[in-house]
């Protein structure tokens, strides 16, 4: 019979396909994350490249910031290259749980819900929430001013939480818009279908200085005073390699090349503690 | 990993309320994407020869470009040619036309596989074009045109799925949402593929039996 | 558009078409397998790839990606961004393919393969000479939709971490505040790229029916 042998012969092809990559992956699990990161000699970082002025990519379609620039030097210090893994943010989280990379750029938002689930690093820069508004809009001239109006954010991000939380306690409902990020939130804001956008002030403030004629940022900022920091899973094996990047975060602290950073990409240095605070939220 | 039932019963009204998005613009689409398919198909085979061109033109480009970048261009580009529309109205006029392209070519096809003997012969006993359309081609083609109608149905099922890149509150958006809120990825996947699968599984399904009902009219 | 952007579409563009190529052909790969698990006449082979071909077609291909990128490290295979791109289109398209084949190999008329027993061909002889270029005929057709449909399929890749033509669009639209330029230059690279498969299939085509190939 004909279908047979050809049954037989497709089928043997596939697990032969199949088999050497399985045998791989096995291989690879026995040392821990910092014996293999030190042995390929790359950090895998996940990051959004659609948050600037942490990842994006510029006019000239490189990807810059002030992430590419601090695992630059966090690279320097490991004696490792990084590899970056460009996702969309509502995919950056669950790839890092499955495995997918190191650790996450990003920058996050140090949360209690996201303290419990993941390991956070040294933080970057300051995450408090603000608005940002068409420049020539002078219906919101305080951040309350939202109420009623149309406001967009990034999907699974805590700056949406925030929003989410401080419109309950305005008069009149805020229409909440989630976007895959905040590019296309911007956009929706210069074109007029939202009033407003909330994020953290050091990105607002740098689209806004990027483009005066269109968006402003009103303060002060609604939200809780938070941080930004980098964040790694809980798991044993990540440990070491997370610790060595801590360290390396602080010793660029403290030597004042995270000052310079924070001067290039944000016109101002934050005063930043070397572990995070106990997040209000 | 871990599958947590709890997720899912805790956010079910707002997984409702991105199904009714899902089915209302799928359905909406599919509808005017017929409707206006049919105009296209109709307006290339018996319109003049220069409107045929043009619309030939306009259905190559749907077909040669992937949906993602069409509704990119429409809801983002839009308002750079005044045309800023809401993300459910962008979304909906996108899949019609995107829609009303494919349904247009499996209308001509349809149109170009009737019987030309039928149509001759409608001609001699006296029937006018209108006449034509409505008691032979469209009863005849409907039947030789319904499975891929079916299949291209089924497609936009799935194309509904591209709109959450627009921020409309469809089913892939809003579970996906809520997987990230509860950090129940995995959970939140798994739910998005049931629930696709089944519209898609209950789409065919359905096809077929209409299909069946139908038979009886099958000429050619 | 600056040459250097311009460039970097070119590349992207050049992406997208060597991952929708390696999808292709790896589809078909698996896609005969599953045509051939699904005619064959072991219900434990037909009853998976029944399963494998409607899954593949009902799930969006945005969902499917998601689960291969996130669940198959958690199952302990590691697909980095660029291998769980290829898997997710190479599956989706296979089962599509699958149809066609299976499509191809009915039609193969019976009494060919009646006339190549009684002339003493083995089953792989049947299978090489007469029932494979008989099938592969048929589904070329089918199978220059489906190299296109993946083409374009292939924008969604990006959610996984492969930065292709429409990501890169989508990237120097927001970088530029161009989205017109950007994407209506994405749109056009599609286009042309499809226009040059879709004449490739029909000469192809017209080859394959004068009996040059195969």
């Amino acid at each position: 019979m004909n279908k047979r042998l050809f049954v037989q012969i497709t089928l043997g092809l596939g697990l032969v396909m199949a088999v050497p990559a399985m045998a791989q992956a096995q291989d690879a699990q026995a040392k821990d994350a910092l014996a293999r990161v030190k042995a390929e000699g790359v950090l895998k970082v996940g990051t959004e490249t659609a948050f600037a002025p942490f990842d994006f990519i510029d006019a000239t379609g490189e990807h810059a910031g002030f992430n590419v620039d601090a695992f630059a030097e966090v690279g320097k210090e490991l004696g490792v290259k990084i590899k970056w893994v460009e996702l969309p943010w509502d995919g950056v989280l669950p790839a890092l749980e499955a495995g997918q990379f190191n650790m996450v750029a990003g920058p996050a938002t140090i949360t209690k819900a996201r303290l419990e689930r993941y390991r956070f690093l040294s933080p970057v820069a300051e995450a408090t929430v603000a608005i940002l508004k068409g420049a020539k809009d002078d219906s919101i001239q305080k951040p309350e001013d939202i109420a009623g109006k149309t406001v967009g954010a990034g999907k699974a991000t805590a700056q949406l939480a925030q929003l989410k939380t401080y419109a309950a306690t305005l008069p009149k409902p805020v229409e909440m818009r989630e976007y895959p990020g905040f590019n296309e939130a911007y956009a929706d804001l210069a074109a007029r279908r939202i009033a407003a956008v909330a994020n953290s002030l050091p990105n607002i403030a740098y689209v806004a200085s990027k483009q005066p004629g269109t968006f402003a940022v009103v303060k002060p900022p609604f939200g809780q005073k938070s941080y930004f920091g980098y964040i790694g899973t809980k798991k044993p094996d990540d440990q070491a390699l997370l610790d060595a990047v801590q360290t390396a975060l602080v010793k660029i602290k403290s030597d004042g090349r995270m000052k310079k950073l924070q001067e290039k990409w944000f016109g101002t240095a934050f005063d930043t503690p070397d572990v995070a605070p106990e997040p209000s939220f | 990993m871990s599958f947590d039932v709890s997720v899912v019963l805790a956010a079910l009204p707002a997984i409702l309320s991105g199904l009714k998005v899902t089915l209302g613009i799928w359905l909406a689409a599919a509808a005017m994407g017929v409707v206006l398919g049919f105009v296209v198909a109709a307006l290339r085979h018996f319109g003049p020869a220069p409107l045929g061109l043009a619309l030939r033109l306009v259905v190559e480009v749907l077909r040669g470009t992937p949906f993602l970048v069409q509704i990119f261009l429409l809801y983002f580009g839009g308002p750079y040619v005044g045309l800023s529309l809401d993300p459910v109205p962008a979304g909906l006029l996108g899949l019609t036309v995107y829609a009303a392209a494919y349904f247009s070519e499996i209308f001509r096809a349809g149109f170009a596989a009737v019987p030309r003997g039928h149509v001759e012969a409608a001609h001699c006993v006296g029937l006018t074009r209108a006449q034509i359309v409505r008691r032979i081609l469209v009863p005849e083609m409907t039947m030789l045109v319904l499975p891929q109608c079916v299949n291209m149905a089924v497609i936009l099922v799935k194309e509904t799925a591209v709109l959450s890149v627009i921020a409309v509150p469809e089913a892939t958006g809003v579970i996906s949402a809520i997987g990230s809120q509860q950090y129940a990825f995995l959970e939140a996947l798994f739910l998005l593929a049931v629930i696709y699968w089944g519209l898609v599984e209950a789409c065919g399904w359905a096809g077929r039996m209409i299909e069946r009902r139908l038979s009886k009219f099958r000429f050619a | 558009m600056s040459p250097r952007l311009f460039e970097l579409m070119l590349k992207a563009a050049g992406y997208t078409v060597a991952i929708s190529v390696a999808a292709i052909a790896i589809g078909l790969l698996i896609g005969l397998l599953v045509c051939a698990a699904k005619l064959s006449p072991r219900p434990w082979l037909r009853w998976p790839a029944t399963l494998f071909v409607s899954f593949f077609r009902g799930v969006p291909l945005l969902v499917q990606l998601l689960l291969i990128y996130n669940l198959l490290p958690v199952l302990g295979l590691a697909v980095p961004s660029v291998v769980a791109a290829l898997i997710g289109l190479s599956l989706c398209t296979a089962a599509y393919q699958a149809e066609n084949l299976r499509g191809g190999f009915t039609s193969v008329p019976r009494g060919l393969l009646e006339a190549a027993d009684m002339a003493g061909l083995s089953p792989w002889q049947q299978f090489r000479r007469i029932r494979a270029p008989i099938a592969l005929r048929l589904t070329v057709p089918a199978l220059v939709n489906e190299a296109i449909l993946i083409l374009k399929a292939s924008s969604l890749i990006s959610v996984v971490g492969v930065v292709e033509l429409t990501r890169t669009a989508q990237n120097l639209a927001a970088s530029t505040y161009e989205p017109l330029l950007f994407y209506s230059a994405a749109g056009g690279l599609y286009l042309a790229i499809n226009w040059l498969v879709a004449a490739g299939g029909s000469l192809t085509e017209r080859a394959l029916r004068r009996g040059r190939l195969a």
